[in-house]
């Protein structure tokens, strides 16, 4: 999922300073698992809202808004309501943001669609409502293959190929020590696989031109440009 | 002069450390910056002296202006070289323009972590690790970029590399360190140790590999300092009774004992390998004195 968290209501009320009616658009998908988008919070923050003044005219919570397909359907049976709307505020990922905005844009709508969280990243969850954590960096380039299922390029905070730094302490990252070290966690687990001889391998750079922004899938051919 | 030329002549190799200002250092007539006369007090007795890279991730004037700068002082220097702050492109331009300038010696590390260090909100680069920058940096000394282009000439650079022999699992650290070596590292440089056992394992794993070492110590300026390093330093550990040692002298003692500890651990940990590397964090004036020492062993 992406990881979102709500931006403190100071800088949404002064992302919304001159606009009264709002049209406000959670997320059911992963900002509903962030507990910063979903029905809940949308109801939450339309009272905060309301009690600093402004005028709610709407709520919507499309099960994905990032996806056209699921926030389409919900948003275009409301022309009404975004017709009324000073401004739309999304509480969902920058890309629900900005796939709000192209759908309001496709009704025919020129109307300011601002955004109430942060988004943090591609984010898996290991504690439902409690914990999630950064494990994959979307690289087009997967390596996991050979570091036994667990990423350095995420894991370790130097993205290394060919094995630790000599920072780690203890097992923990130099730049946490809260943190486990993600190649210290590989040679484990490659050690428990009894497959240490396949971490011996030089691993090339990276091609990070396969990850260069922005990239486009077509889903169609499996193809990415 | 190349390391690896004195190695292969099995010299044992001394070499110190120096990190460059938080500044500009155009002299202008007036006296040289401090790192630049630390580095001349000691040029007679160490090989060569090492010029850290934005060392702990703090902005400082650039490592290969500060080796070039030795270089006109007819210090041998050893640039270091992270793959924090640049990208491949970078890199592979800065050792052509090492190489240019007069650089034979280059120390390729994966460099400390920005949060570590003064600009936190930087955005860290390590599009490379140190491996891959021994195995560039190889590939230009025989003529070509990493993409298989050809150069119009050659670099001709010694290539230094870093291990840390603290590091647990050890077997692991030995890892990173043969692909070093199957990537072009012709010498080693360790991390700060401490303990005897700790290094005599780690020479014992690593001595069938044939590549030259220097074991690396850092000189303990104080009680405080190791408290310090032990909390603040990642992969250098400073044993309770080295501590206890230093605070068992006045503060005005503390450079006597250091320059006696340093002494000891030279001879104790360093004549286990074929040099050693000081890093006297600003106490280069205890060099001279230990290395002269050192070569009365024959070293």
């Amino acid at each position: 999922m992406i990881g979102t968290t709500k931006k403190p209501l100071e800088e949404v009320l002064a992302a919304l300073e001159g606009y009264h009616r709002i049209f406000l658009v959670g997320c059911d998908g992963c900002a509903k698992i962030c507990m910063t988008g979903g029905v809940d919070e949308v109801a939450a923050l339309a009272q905060e809202l309301a009690r600093a003044g402004k005028d709610i005219i709407c709520e919507a919570t499309p099960e994905r808004t990032c996806n056209v397909a699921k926030s389409g359907p919900v948003l275009e049976p409301l022309q009404d309501k975004i017709a009324a709307a000073d401004a739309l505020l999304v509480l969902g990922c920058g890309g629900a943001v900005q796939i709000a905005r192209q759908v309001t844009e496709k009704m025919g709508f020129t109307k300011p669609v601002k955004v109430g969280l942060n988004s943090v990243g591609h984010m898996d969850t290991l504690v439902p409502g409690t914990m999630a954590m950064e494990e994959c960096s979307d690289c087009g380039e997967c390596i996991l293959n050979e570091t036994g299922g667990i990423c350095p390029v995420t894991r370790c905070a130097k993205s290394l190929l060919n094995g630790p730094c000599g920072g780690a302490e203890q097992g923990k990252c130099e730049v946490d020590p809260e943190r486990d070290c993600a190649w210290v966690l590989i040679y484990n687990r490659m050690a428990a696989l009894g497959e240490l001889d396949r971490l011996k391998r030089y691993l090339e750079p990276k091609d990070y031109g396969k990850a260069a922004r922005p990239r486009v899938l077509f889903i169609k051919e499996g193809r990415v440009a | 002069m190349k390391l690896t030329e004195l190695f292969r002549q099995g010299k044992f190799v001394i070499t110190s450390e120096v990190g460059p200002v938080k500044g500009c250092s155009r002299v202008n007539g007036g006296p040289p910056p401090e790192f630049i006369q630390e580095a001349v007090n000691i040029k007679d007795f160490v090989d060569a002296v090492n010029v850290t890279d934005n060392q702990s991730a703090v902005m400082r004037l650039g490592s290969l202006a500060a080796s070039v700068l030795l270089k006109q002082q007819g210090i041998e220097p050893i640039f270091q070289m992270t793959c924090r702050d640049r990208n491949r492109l970078a890199l592979q331009s800065d050792l052509l323009s090492a190489c240019t300038l007069g650089i034979d010696n280059v120390l390729c590390l994966t460099g400390d972590h920005i949060k570590l260090g003064d600009h936190v909100a930087s955005k860290p680069v390590f599009d490379i690790d140190s491996v891959h920058l021994l195995h560039i940096a190889r590939g230009l000394n025989q003529g070509r970029d990493m993409m298989g282009n050809p150069l119009s000439r050659a670099t001709d650079l010694a290539l230094g590399a870093v291990v840390n022999p603290n590091f647990e699992p050890l077997d692991l650290q030995i890892m990173k360190m043969e692909k070093k070596i199957e990537q072009g590292a012709e010498f080693f440089q360790t991390q700060a140790v401490y303990d005897p056992k700790v290094f005599e394992t780690f020479v014992r794993r690593a001595e069938g590999f044939r590549v030259p070492i220097q074991y690396g110590l850092v000189v303990i300026k104080s009680p405080k300092m190791a408290q310090y390093m032990n909390e603040h330093v990642s992969g250098i550990t400073v044993p309770e009774a080295l501590i206890k040692e230093m605070a068992s002298v006045p503060a005005d003692g503390y450079k006597a004992k250091a320059q006696e500890i340093t002494l000891r651990l030279a001879r104790e940990l360093g004549t286990m390998v074929q040099g050693i590397h000081f890093m006297p964090l600003g106490w280069s004036e205890l060099v001279p004195p230990v290395v002269t020492e050192l070569r009365k062993l024959g070293k």
